[in-house]
């Protein structure tokens, strides 16, 4: 089995043939090998919903073909026969609440297991593990997912799809709404199931910080095409550039900048704090010596 | 199911868009009334021609409208099936117990599809082309005489256009849920009917909550944004009795009279 | 500086649920940008439907500019404050972009000649001009986050509460909204109460209110705020950027006397090391 996700010139409008029609993307083609941690980023508007939801087929191209693991969706590819497609991939929603249906938290986390055939018992245990890994409090178990805030409806989102044990996740922009902790413990666990359970985890992402630290490629996008693709070194190395593309430096790298106009002067911009550290660091201490 | 055009609004520019409400909505009223006179192929034909050349002035293709109705189609045939089978007189053709098909019956049943047909999408026209706080709008102007008798026009008015919103309302939380399910695995529309029935009886109870609870949040947002009722407010958009509506009336009179002259006495 | 928001002893709890606020009270000063940080749960937007009046106290009081928040003077409260909610996609009403921006100035009886100068001065400064004929359903989360804006900004209230109205925004397009909001704060005196996990957003603040579970932990100026990370970090909290690298380069043996930062002061204290040894 071709285990790579590819997109075959890909194009999506909505609303095809009709006059109110809207091109989301176009002549994409891309290919995102397994187990490799891909973030996508890119202005508002510029098609990174539209091109997620084509990997577990929820949206179908307008033209172009998309193999996910070897399985194939194309423009007249149907709703029927997707279950074992769906399973391989997991996909949280840019927005919770509409991923949530069920009347309580635990029998909404529920649903995903049971619906591949796991007992209530067994579906009951993946979905009070799933809600201690989002960090759910057990007293929101019996709660409507509608009556939560917005952080929590998030988790239990998060919660609903790992508890089905997906090889392929997707996160659309999975920590909006998050506070500090649980934005870590989300971009944690997404990376524990990346090094460690062999997932090939997609994240769509406006946090440049979250690119530097966990993602190993980098997609970008600009009006529904693909502009970049490359280790994130590649993708931050022309700060114009970026700014152009209505996107930003990782925060050490903005700040070594500024450094820089201060008169302070390093020897390449670092991405990660601890490397701006590092070069402060030695920067001070070679001081020193002299 | 975003492809269902019933109740839903477009955002245009069209003829039809550019028509004052109160004027689509009494053209409306008069079409139907007009529909009610025709009893022949040719009343029907004339009607269902000025029709088509309505939808293609709201800048829809007839296509795409007719697909958009599609659901709607079927109710109508299963409607006419049954006036079919129970109505009697003519030449029958066939007869079970109660049951019968005659000639008479099958040219009315006919006639019946075309007239449900031409109503649904006369209304849909409006609703395509005129948003709802319009259409209420509309209404409220149309019905201001009846104040006098105390009859509850603004609040008809606000139900009539919570009504409109409903439909398309429904039918985008019926998407989203059927998407939150697909993507857990839920297969739709395979296997056997009896299978298929008992795949949409779990959609009910999250669609209806849904739909609550979206009303719910909808209703606070107009609040918070200083929302009383629909008469204090000043209008983004005012709709003039311009020259396209005196052409449009002409037409449709002018096509009321030749229904009168062709129908059967 | 005049208290633009006083909150007095408040009680509050959803129907079935246990007292979330419990004798609560804070106040906002007139013409500060107010940062309300705090974990998931803790009650921040539930505060904001409170000031609004969209739900009622079970005990207490809240007064917004000399108004108490009742029945009698919600529509004038109304008037003064504009919120952008958590969740943009239940907050349109408009069937289009545009009309869904003069939703809020049609109820306020704003003359039409002038509504479609509003309107259009506001779609622009938050980019969506363009997207002026769009159904809002259809717009990309970002997208809906800005006509959200925009529908706010238009109204011109005295205070602006924005609920993570800018979390879905690419990082350009967040910053420019933080500064259109600036401007109009500088203009026309305006309160702002920011909600946010963004704790470098916070930094920036004139004021910093932490909630936790339902209790107000703390309230001060950024500077004392962030001074202790270890407070911040036990209530699901991070620190800032500045702390953070401070944190790094006490790692490695540069010593800061561990106290709260911003960036230009450590842009300046970093210079001052390295020159001076
Ligand atoms: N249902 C829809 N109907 C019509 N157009 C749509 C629809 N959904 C999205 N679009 C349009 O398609 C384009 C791409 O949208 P998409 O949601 O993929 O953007 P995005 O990159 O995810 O943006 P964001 O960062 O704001 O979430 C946008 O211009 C948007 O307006
Ligand atoms: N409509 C509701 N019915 C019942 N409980 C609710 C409702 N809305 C919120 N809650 C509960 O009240 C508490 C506070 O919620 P609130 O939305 O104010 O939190 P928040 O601080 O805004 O969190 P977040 O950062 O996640 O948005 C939460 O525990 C939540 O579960
Ligand atoms: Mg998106
Ligand atoms: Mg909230």
């Amino acid at each position: 089995m071709d285990q790579t996700i590819s997109f075959k010139q890909v194009t999506h409008t909505y609303q095809a043939n009709t006059p109110f029609s809207q091109d989301a993307l176009d002549l994409v083609s891309l290919t995102i090998p397994a187990h490799s941690f891909t973030a996508i980023i890119g202005h508002t508007g510029s098609g990174k919903s539209t091109l997620v939801q084509h990997i577990n087929a929820l949206l179908k191209p307008t033209s172009g073909e998309i193999d996910v693991y070897g399985r194939t969706i194309i423009p007249t590819t149907t709703n029927k026969n997707l279950k074992e497609l769906r399973k391989h991939v997991g996909m949280v929603f840019q927005f919770p609440e509409k991923q949530l249906f069920e009347e309580s938290v635990i029998k909404d986390i529920m649903f995903g297991p049971k619906n591949y055939g796991a007992s209530e018992a067994d579906a009951e245990k993946d979905a009070e593990d799933a809600m201690q890994l989002v960090g759910l409090d057990e007293s929101l178990r019996d709660k409507s997912p509608f009556d939560l805030s917005g952080g929590q409806m998030r988790r239990v989102a998060i919660a609903g799809v790992l508890a089905m044990k997906p090889e392929i996740l997707i996160l659309d922009e999975p920590t909006a709404g998050l506070d500090p902790r649980g934005h870590k413990e989300i971009m944690d666990l997404a990376q524990e199931l990346h090094d460690h359970r062999g997932l090939t985890i997609i994240l769509v992402t406006h946090q440049m910080d979250d690119v530097v630290d966990y993602a190993s490629d980098v997609i970008v996008m600009d009006r529904g095409k693909i502009v970049k693709h490359g280790k994130p070194s590649d993708i931050f190395s022309d700060p114009k550039w970026v700014y152009q593309m209505h996107l930003d430096l990782p925060s050490s790298a903005e700040f070594a900048t500024r450094l820089v106009k201060a008169g302070i002067h390093l020897k390449q911009t670092p991405l990660t704090i601890e490397k701006l550290a590092d070069e402060i660091a030695e920067l001070i201490k070679w001081e020193a010596h002299t | 199911m975003s492809n269902f055009l019933f109740g839903r609004y477009l955002p245009g520019n069209s003829w039809v868009h550019r028509m004052s409400p109160q004027s689509k909505l009494m053209l409306c009223f008069f079409f139907v009334i007009v529909i009610f006179f025709a009893n022949n192929v040719w009343t029907y034909a004339t009607l269902s021609l000025l029709l088509i050349v309505v939808v293609l002035m709201s800048g829809v293709s007839i296509g795409y409208f007719l697909k958009g109705i599609r659901p709607l189609i079927w109710l109508i045939i299963f409607t006419v099936l049954l006036q079919i089978l129970f109505s009697s007189g003519g030449h029958v053709y066939w007869h079970f117990g109660p049951f019968s098909v005659s000639d008479l019956s099958l040219i009315n049943g006919g006639f019946i599809f075309v007239r449900f047909l031409l109503i649904i999408m006369i209304s849909t026209v409006l609703t395509l082309t005129t948003t709802p706080l319009a259409i209420a709008d509309g209404v409220q102007t149309v019905l201001k005489p009846l104040k006098k008798f105390h009859f509850p026009v603004d609040t008809l008015a606000l139900m009539l256009s919570i009504a409109l919103r409903f439909v398309p309302t429904l039918m985008d939380e019926m998407e989203t849920i059927l998407n939150a399910q697909r993507s857990r695995g839920v297969d739709f529309g395979s296997g056997s009917l009896r299978h298929r029935i008992q795949a949409a009886v779990p959609l009910l109870v999250p669609l209806f909550t849904g739909a609550i609870n979206h009303a719910e949040n909808l209703s606070t947002a107009m609040e918070a944004r200083g929302f009383t009722d629909s008469e204090h407010r000043s209008k983004y958009r005012v709709y003039k009795w311009q020259t396209k509506d005196t052409i449009s009336w002409g037409v449709f009179l002018l096509v009321g009279i030749l229904v009168l002259f062709l129908r059967n006495n | 500086m005049k208290d633009i928001i006083q909150i007095k002893n408040i009680t509050f709890n959803y129907p079935d649920q246990p007292l979330l606020f419990d004798q609560l009270s804070i106040d906002v000063h007139e013409g500060e940008w107010t940062a309300l940080i705090g974990q998931n749960g803790s009650g921040k937007s539930t505060l904001a439907r409170l000031i609004d009046g969209l739900i009622v106290l079970k005990s207490g009081q809240i007064v917004v500019d000399g108004l108490i928040v009742n029945d009698d003077n919600i529509f004038d409260i109304r008037n003064k404050i504009g919120i952008v909610f958590q969740n943009p996609e239940d907050q349109f009403v408009g069937a289009t972009v545009e009309d869904d921006v003069a939703f809020g100035l049609e109820n306020r009886q704003m003359p039409r000649e002038e509504m479609h100068k509003v309107v259009e001065s506001s779609l622009k400064e938050v980019g969506m001009w363009e997207f002026r004929d769009r159904i809002p359903a259809n717009l990309s989360g970002g997208q809906k986050q800005r006509v959200a804006i925009a529908g706010i900004v238009a109204l011109s209230p005295k205070i602006i509460i924005l609920d993570e109205a800018t979390s879905m925004l690419d990082p350009r397009g967040r910053q420019e909204i933080l500064d259109l909001v600036t401007k109009i704060k500088q203009e026309n005196n305006l309160t702002v109460i920011s909600i946010t996990h963004d704790i470098d957003e916070a930094a920036t603040a004139d004021r910093v209110i932490v909630v936790n579970k339902g209790t107000i932990v703390e309230e001060d100026k950024p500077d004392n705020i962030f001074g202790d990370i270890r407070k911040l970090e036990s209530i699901g909290l991070s620190a800032p950027f500045t702390s953070q690298l401070i944190m790094a380069l006490e790692k490695r043996g540069i010593d800061s006397s561990s106290q709260y930062l911003n960036d230009k002061r450590l842009i300046a204290w970093i210079k001052q090391l390295v020159s001076n040894k």
